[in-house]
């Protein structure tokens, strides 16, 4: 029942994607038929409207994996209801049109996220979970003095009104103290450094299947909400050197810390934070090019890091360890797998014809535009990368395992991982419609302000 | 071409099905596919020995500047007929050697072969520079594959991850060329890049073009200081290294080079580079290849210095050094692939790869022991084998340019190296009596004798008979190397020339090293500093000193302290609300006069004083009752200043906090001595206060700011009119902005999930014995519960006119219910519920949805209220009530599921 | 008088996050509880200051005189339950925590590492 529901939502979101693209004036539903400005609206434009396709797409294969991941317990104490729940927070977030509301829909996605976190109640858990909560609540936080801040000088709260008002004014203590507070409070809900260290931890505690939702969609909302403040609000040129810091600083440090985990869950936990940082740069060029770059960049990385997780927890499945010093073998035991496996892992080492390969590719691009050193940072980590991908596979694929026997991984979890590595080989083989729809987002992100 | 490489590639694929059925034969079978693609490729020759290019193009992504061009010239060309042809070789001879790999490890290998070969053929037609990094990176990554083919053991894994890191590297090299390419020129193609190569050296870009193409070169050829991959790579299957790591993949670095020699001309320091790496990697590597104990790395070896010789002659100018380069290309991947072959012959009869043990193999191995022989004179340069030509060629290249003496010298000294290595491989195992007997596993079979033969004959056959190759390879080949057509006389016999004056002087030398090899060998390996010229260990200790690194980097940024952690995240945000004011560096402004009033200070500093107060409390009850002091001076504010809705709501929601709370409380220990340490204190103190600051100025300015609300004027224009609503602050929440509570129900509505999961008790809990509470409170309960109940029920039904409404409402039925638990426990709380809070919550959330529903029917959007105003005194009816009753519902059943959940924990 | 509510609020917050900088869990606890109140108070005086009339439309009126802002109220409302509830899930996964290993310390539920197990691998094994 939980596979149709997630089909039906990836058709509807599909149909979304669709109307979105072919609708020339703006598809807006306001809550209530309130005139706009005043209500609380949903608009099917992009990058929202993509990305909830995307979104769908996880949640659908993660609904495939939990077949062989999610026992009865765990669907008791209510797995299915909290992603659920989750999925709908991330959407909101992606079609909102107000950003009072988009602070509503990161605290569901937030209580959700917790709800998913201790849902097995272990002492790791509630360790993860504390941390998440109360690094969450922090950057919530910044985020709602953000947004009263700017409310308090403009009296609105309607996307298109702010960037409107905000691009026309001169800046002022209020709304610049608005764009750090939000730059800060984002930035910590997208796993940059140096407010990431939540994120390890608490993907590592998770039920896999719900690490890989996290993965795919908890960080890339917050940046999703980065770039449209930033970009959308302020028309891109508001506090980009201290986001290029950020960036840079994540993407190599977070790289680097990723070398030596040894706990695959925590391992990846940094490679999300360091795609991030991919992200930011691309937006921290300020230039129309470098928020192309952000969304293709962001549209891959949620499919492959939301892979990476559903392969971490077959591996555990079939050699009955998260420690890469326990696992191995499963070349020769799960090839089938190991295929599977290759496409995200050689995708985050950017290895063309990947997706990975042309998200780097756009983001050095707009670097040696804008920024030259974001583009060297962005190449530095890509390396760092290279290495820890080569590591996790030479230990958990190549390595044999002593003494125990490694177990088939269940046909579910290969098809919930296939479904992502055909998305991503998709991506890689045909860039050329995902780049058009990138472009087109970051259109629509710089018009959010003037016009339409 | 496209077809070919696509046909190639299914065919690859279908390898496992095919190696699965046929078993041992299968190599033979395989070889169909690269010499079919050899005669595809000789098909082409009519076209290119015309001097013609052959192109390809169709679009793939053209807004990426990606397109999927090929182009066929006499420089592809020959890589095409080597990378086909000794692929086919290669496949042959792989099925030979790997007879005692199950079958499926057989079909990995073959697949992964004919993988290659695509990925190769794919890197020198590419024209499209992004096409290009495609395949390149695809050799680099099937190149891991194959080097840790063997993944059980420590070492290739090693040398694998060493082979990525390096080759991986300079592909991002690569990248970055490319993506600079494009920035200055707007094409990717490689054409283009090159005939444009001035305004590229022109723009910003030149300089690090350059070097980034350099450095990709160096590291896939395997050149000073990153050649020490190599050897390190022949823990490869044999037939993998000769095929890859000497015959092709490690040239393509060279290919590099020379499409962009042009480019690299044009600096003023790209041929001294080039030239002084070379020489460089050439004298490292023969030393090396001196001290070389094992067959396949005396061979690495020599590769190496072989690929610097290559490198060497595209830095030299001059028409004669491309005639070289292009010889010598050929005459290497020759001889040099026969080598290997017979070096994993020697290794799969012996299963011993080192130098010393072996001897007196002519016997047992004859067929091999002749093509070693005859690949050796070769690559000794002892005519008339091709590689006496090809040395003949970089003699005179470096005669004729216009350098200096010392690559020269270079050349001599390593080309003497050379004859010496191929005398030791040669007379070592096969001629030379062993010093123990060498046991023979394995006999020769015709897939292992066949393909060296082939490879050594070649090159004989070659220069007796050069007139076809020159015609239809080498001349295109030169032509499109120097960008003219040049004049190549491939012979043996040119009569005394200077030339041949060298390798007189080369093979006397070689003959010494030969001979003293012994000798000489034991000496280089006593000298241990000459390891440090092995950057291996370098490279070994930058990766160990990075693990380092990260290994303190994560634990210093991950010391596992949440507090450091939030601590580190504020200062961030006040760093960054820091930097921001400073950027704008826009006047602040303040807000208009305003008299204090005395009553509303008071109690804002008695909300100050609580917040003081509960961050220094050492008792946890002092500090929660201190927070409520905050939380309820707060909201008198409130009400002072016209929210009753606020004010009741931060009522209530203090009272449930502390009720809430205390089942917590009491549980934990109360006393609760500071955790920080002095200084600590005081930085956290210093954190938190500069926040509080920078918060205090940013009001301020925000106060200050000329404050139009449009919407809200047009809430209270319109509320009453369209909303139906007296409550502006309801109508907003139930009807203009009902999504936000939607999705603020939800968030209560999971919460109450999360509680009811995480408080759930595993174990039936012992019934609650009943608190002794005050009888007063006892006998009061009922008649206390009773009233709130009502008393929410009113709350709720007047919210859309007065101050109250659903979420209030819910709260303080809640409270209602809290009173009854504390007075008579949490049984006959639950019990008086007569329903599970959680599916109160359940039907809640429907209600406050479904309210939504019925105007959708109407085609209005989502949460359109409709209403029915009976008249005659009767009251209007609208769906807000029914949404208002379903966050009442929501806010009940989520609060009693934390109030049961929590007591209940707390009295285990 | 905004200055005097201005400086309220930064000092709540600042009390605030004095208090979440402990490592007793409970103080963080009612440190963030504390915050949202400062948070609340700041959304206030973003809202339009000038009347101190709530913002009910009187009987017999169509449109609402002179009063307080009623927008940020319905927004303070908001963030008062949903901070609130986060109170009240963090109170809960303290009393898990306490539960688990006696400690209020939030060093001790350490979340990194974890011994493996091979004989749990079925469907919520980990």
């Amino acid at each position: 029942m939980s596979i149709a529901a997630h089909a039906a939502i990836l058709a509807g979101a599909v149909a979304l994607l669709v109307r979105a693209l072919s609708a020339e004036p703006l598809a807006v539903t306001i809550f209530g038929g309130w005139p706009t400005g005043i209500g609380v609206g949903f608009a099917a434009r992009l990058p929202g409207a993509v990305l909830v396709v995307v979104a769908a797409l996880i949640a659908f294969a993660a609904a495939l994996y939990a077949v062989a991941d999610i026992g009865a317990r765990r669907r008791a104490g209510g797995y299915d209801a909290l992603s659920l729940a989750m999925l709908a927070a991330v959407n909101g977030a992606f079609l909102t049109t107000d950003l009072f509301n988009l602070y509503v829909w990161f605290e569901l996605a937030l209580v959700a996220a917790l709800g998913l976190i201790t849902l097995d109640r272990r002492e790791a858990q509630i360790g993860g979970a504390l941390r998440y909560a109360a690094f969450a609540m922090l950057g919530a936080t910044a985020i709602l003095a953000g947004i009263a801040l700017l409310y308090g000088v403009t009296g609105t709260l309607d996307l298109a009104t702010l960037g409107r008002l905000l691009r026309t004014t001169p800046p002022s203590v209020a709304t610049a103290a608005a764009a750090a507070l939000l730059l800060g409070g984002l930035a910590l809900k997208s796993g940059l450094f140096p407010f990431h260290q939540w994120l390890p931890s608490s993907y590592a505690a998770a039920p896999v299947t719900a690490a890989a939702v996290f993965a795919g969609l908890l960080t890339k909302m917050g940046f999703y909400a980065l770039a449209v403040v930033l970009a959308g609000l302020w028309g891109g040129t508001t506090l980009l050197l201290p986001l290029g810091l950020i960036a840079a600083a994540t993407m190599v440090l977070a790289a680097l810390s990723a070398l030596t985990q040894t706990d695959m869950r925590r391992l990846l936990g940094y490679h999300v934070a360091a795609q991030v940082g991919y992200m930011a740069a691309g937006l921290a060029t300020g230039t129309a090019q470098g928020v192309t770059a952000a969304v293709f960049y962001m549209i891959h990385s949620m499919i492959v890091q939301a892979n990476l997780f559903l392969g971490i927890g077959a591996i555990r499945r079939a050699t009955g360890s998260w420690n890469l010093a326990h696992t191995g073998g499963m070349i020769r035991s799960n090839p089938l797998f190991a295929f599977l496996f290759a496409v995200p892992m050689l995708s985050l080492a950017g290895i063309p014809p990947l997706s990975g390969f042309w998200a780097k590719l756009l983001v050095v691009r707009a670097g040696l535009d804008a920024a030259p050193w974001l583009a060297v940072a962005a190449l530095l980590s890509a390396l760092i990368t290279i290495t820890s991908v080569a590591i996790l596979w030479s230990e958990a694929c190549w390595k044999s395992l002593r003494g125990r026997r490694v177990r088939r991984v269940p046909p579910a979890m290969l098809a919930g991982m296939g479904v992502l590595s055909a998305a991503t080989l998709a991506i890689g083989l045909m860039p050329e419609p995902v780049l058009r729809v990138a472009r087109l987002s970051a259109a629509a992100i710089a018009r959010m302000g003037g016009g339409a | 071409m496209l077809m070919l490489l696509v046909l190639a590639l299914i065919a690859a694929c279908l390898v496992p099905l095919v190696a699965r059925v046929v078993g041992k034969g299968a190599g033979l079978i395989v070889a169909v596919v690269p010499f079919a693609l050899l005669g595809a490729f000789v098909a082409f020759a009519s076209i290119v020995e015309r001097g013609w290019v052959r192109s390809e193009g169709w679009r793939w992504a053209p807004s990426l500047g990606l397109d999927l061009t090929f182009r066929l010239d006499g420089f592809s060309f020959l890589f095409c007929l080597l990378i086909t042809g000794i692929g086919g070789l290669v496949t042959i001879y792989s099925g030979g050697y790997l007879t005692d790999k199950p079958r499926h490890e057989r079909s990995r290998f073959l697949t992964l072969i004919l993988l290659f070969m695509v990925a190769m053929l794919g890197t020198v037609l590419a024209e499209n520079m992004l096409l290009m990094i495609l395949f390149w990176e695809a050799t680099s990554v099937l190149s891991f594959l194959l080097i840790g083919f063997d993944s059980r053991s420590p070492r290739s894994r090693r040398a694998a991850i060493m082979a990525l890191q390096v080759t991986a590297g300079g592909g991002l090299a690569l990248i970055a060329a490319t993506a600079m390419i494009g920035q200055v020129l707007g094409t990717y193609s490689m054409a283009e890049a090159v005939r444009r190569g001035p305004e590229l050296l022109a723009s910003n870009w030149g300089a690090p073009i350059v070097a980034c193409i350099m450095i990709a070169a160096f590291t896939k050829s395997a050149q000073f200081p990153f050649h020490f991959w190599l050897p390190n790579a022949m823990q490869a299957p044999t037939p993998a290294s000769a095929y890859l790591h000497s015959a092709t993949m490690v040239k393509l670095g060279i290919y590099l080079l020379a499409r962009f020699e042009p480019v690299i001309a044009g600096t003023a320091w790209g041929r001294n580079t080039l030239i002084i790496v070379a020489c460089i990697t050439m004298l490292v590597a023969a030393l090396q290849a001196l001290r070389a104990e094992s067959f396949k790395s005396a061979l690495a070896y020599s590769t190496i210095a072989s690929l610097g010789i290559l490198v060497l002659l595209v830095g030299l100018d001059g028409p004669a050094a491309s005639v070289a380069m292009i010889g010598f290309l050929l005459a290497h991947a020759l001889y040099k692939a026969a080598l290997f072959f017979c070096a994993g012959s020697v290794l799969h009869a012996t299963g011993t790869g080192t130098l010393r043990a072996l001897g007196g193999l002519r016997r047992t191995l004859p067929f091999t022991a002749l093509a070693c022989t005859l690949a050796s004179l070769s690559m000794a340069g002892i005519p008339p084998f091709l590689g006496f030509i090809s040395k003949e060629f970089l003699f005179e290249a470096q005669l004729e340019s216009s350098w200096e003496l010392a690559p020269l010298a270079v050349a001599v000294l390593v080309n003497a190296v050379m004859v010496g290595v191929a005398g030791v491989i040669t007379l070592r195992p096969f001629f030379l009596a062993p010093q123990s007997e060498v046991r023979i596993e394995h006999g020769e079979s015709f897939s292992l004798v066949a393909p060296p033969l082939l490879l050594a004959l070649a090159g004989l056959v070659i220069s007796l008979e050069p007139d076809w190759i020159t015609r239809v390879a080498i001349r295109p080949a030169v032509a499109a190397v120097f960008g003219r057509p040049v004049a190549v006389d491939v012979a043996v016999w040119h009569g005394p020339t200077p030339m041949l004056a060298l390798s007189a002087v080369v093979v006397a030398i070689g003959a010494a090293i030969v001979i003293w090899w012994r000798p000489l060998h034991v000496v280089l390996r006593r000298h241990a500093p000459i390891e440090q010229f092995g950057l291996e260990r370098l490279w070994e200790r930058s990766v160990r000193a990075t693990l380092r690194l990260s290994a303190g980097l994560t634990a210093r940024v991950e010391h596992g302290d949440l507090s450091g952690y939030l601590a580190t995240a504020i200062a961030g945000f006040v760093t960054l609300v820091v930097w921001a004011l400073w950027q704008a560096g826009a006047p602040l402004r303040l807000p208009g006069d305003d008299p204090v009033r005395l009553a509303e200070a008071a109690v804002a500093l008695v909300g100050v004083a609580g917040a003081l107060a509960a961050a220094r409390a050492r008792n946890l009850l002092a500090a929660m009752i201190a927070v409520g002091l905050t939380g309820f001076a707060v909201a008198i504010t409130f009400m002072l200043n016209g929210a009753p809705d606020l004010s009741i709501t931060q009522f209530t929601v203090e009272a449930l906090i502390v009720v809430l709370l205390t089942a917590l409380l009491l549980v934990v220990p109360l006393d609760a001595p500071t955790t920080r340490e002095r200084s600590r204190r005081v930085g956290h103190m210093a954190i938190a206060a500069s926040f509080a600051a920078v918060m205090f100025v940013v009001m301020l300015d925000m106060a200050g700011a000329t404050n139009a609300t449009p919407a809200a004027d047009w809430f209270g224009r319109m509320s009453y009119v369209a909303g139906k609503g007296h409550n502006v602050v309801n109508v907003i929440l139930v009807d203009f902005r009902g999504f936000d509570t939607l999705g603020e129900t939800s968030v209560i509505a999971v919460a109450a999930l999360l509680g009811a999961s995480l408080l759930h008790a595993r174990t039936r809990p012992d019934p609650v014995a009943a608190r002794s509470v005050h009888f007063s409170f006892h006998a009061a309960s009922r008649p206390l519960f009773w009233l709130l109940l009502a008393a929410s029920v009113v709350i709720l039904w007047r919210g859309h006119d007065q101050p109250g409404g659903g979420f209030v409402g819910g709260l303080v039925a809640a409270l209602a219910f809290a009173v009854l638990s504390l007075a008579r426990g949490v049984g006959e709380a639950a019990r008086a519920l007569r329903s599970s809070p959680v599916m109160l919550v359940a039907i809640g959330l429907g209600l406050a949805v479904a309210s939504g529903l019925p105007s959708m029917i109407g085609g209005a959007p989502f949460l359109t209220h409709l209403w029915w105003e009976p008249g005659g005194g009767l009251p209007k009816l609208g769906t807000t009530i029914l949404f208002d009753l379903g966050v009442y519902a929501v806010v009940l059943g989520a609060v009693l599921t934390f109030l049961f959940g929590l007591q209940r924990e707390a009295a285990r | 008088m905004t200055i005097l509510y201005a400086l309220t609020a930064a000092a709540i917050m600042g009390a605030a996050l004095y208090m979440i900088l402990s490592r007793n869990m409970i103080r963080i606890l009612l440190g963030l509880a504390l915050l949202s109140t400062g948070v609340n108070l700041m959304i206030f005086l973003a809202g339009d200051f000038s009347s101190r009339q709530p913002p009910l439309i009187r009987e017999g009126q169509q449109v609402l005189d002179e009063a307080a802002d009623p927008l940020a109220q319905a927004l303070i409302l908001t963030a008062i339950v949903i901070g609130f509830a986060l109170t009240v899930v963090l109170a809960t996964i303290v009393m898990r925590g306490w539960r688990a290993t006696g400690s209020l310390d939030v060093r001790r539920p350490d979340a990194p590492e974890q011994p493996d197990d091979p004989e749990l691998r079925g469907p919520d094994a980990d």
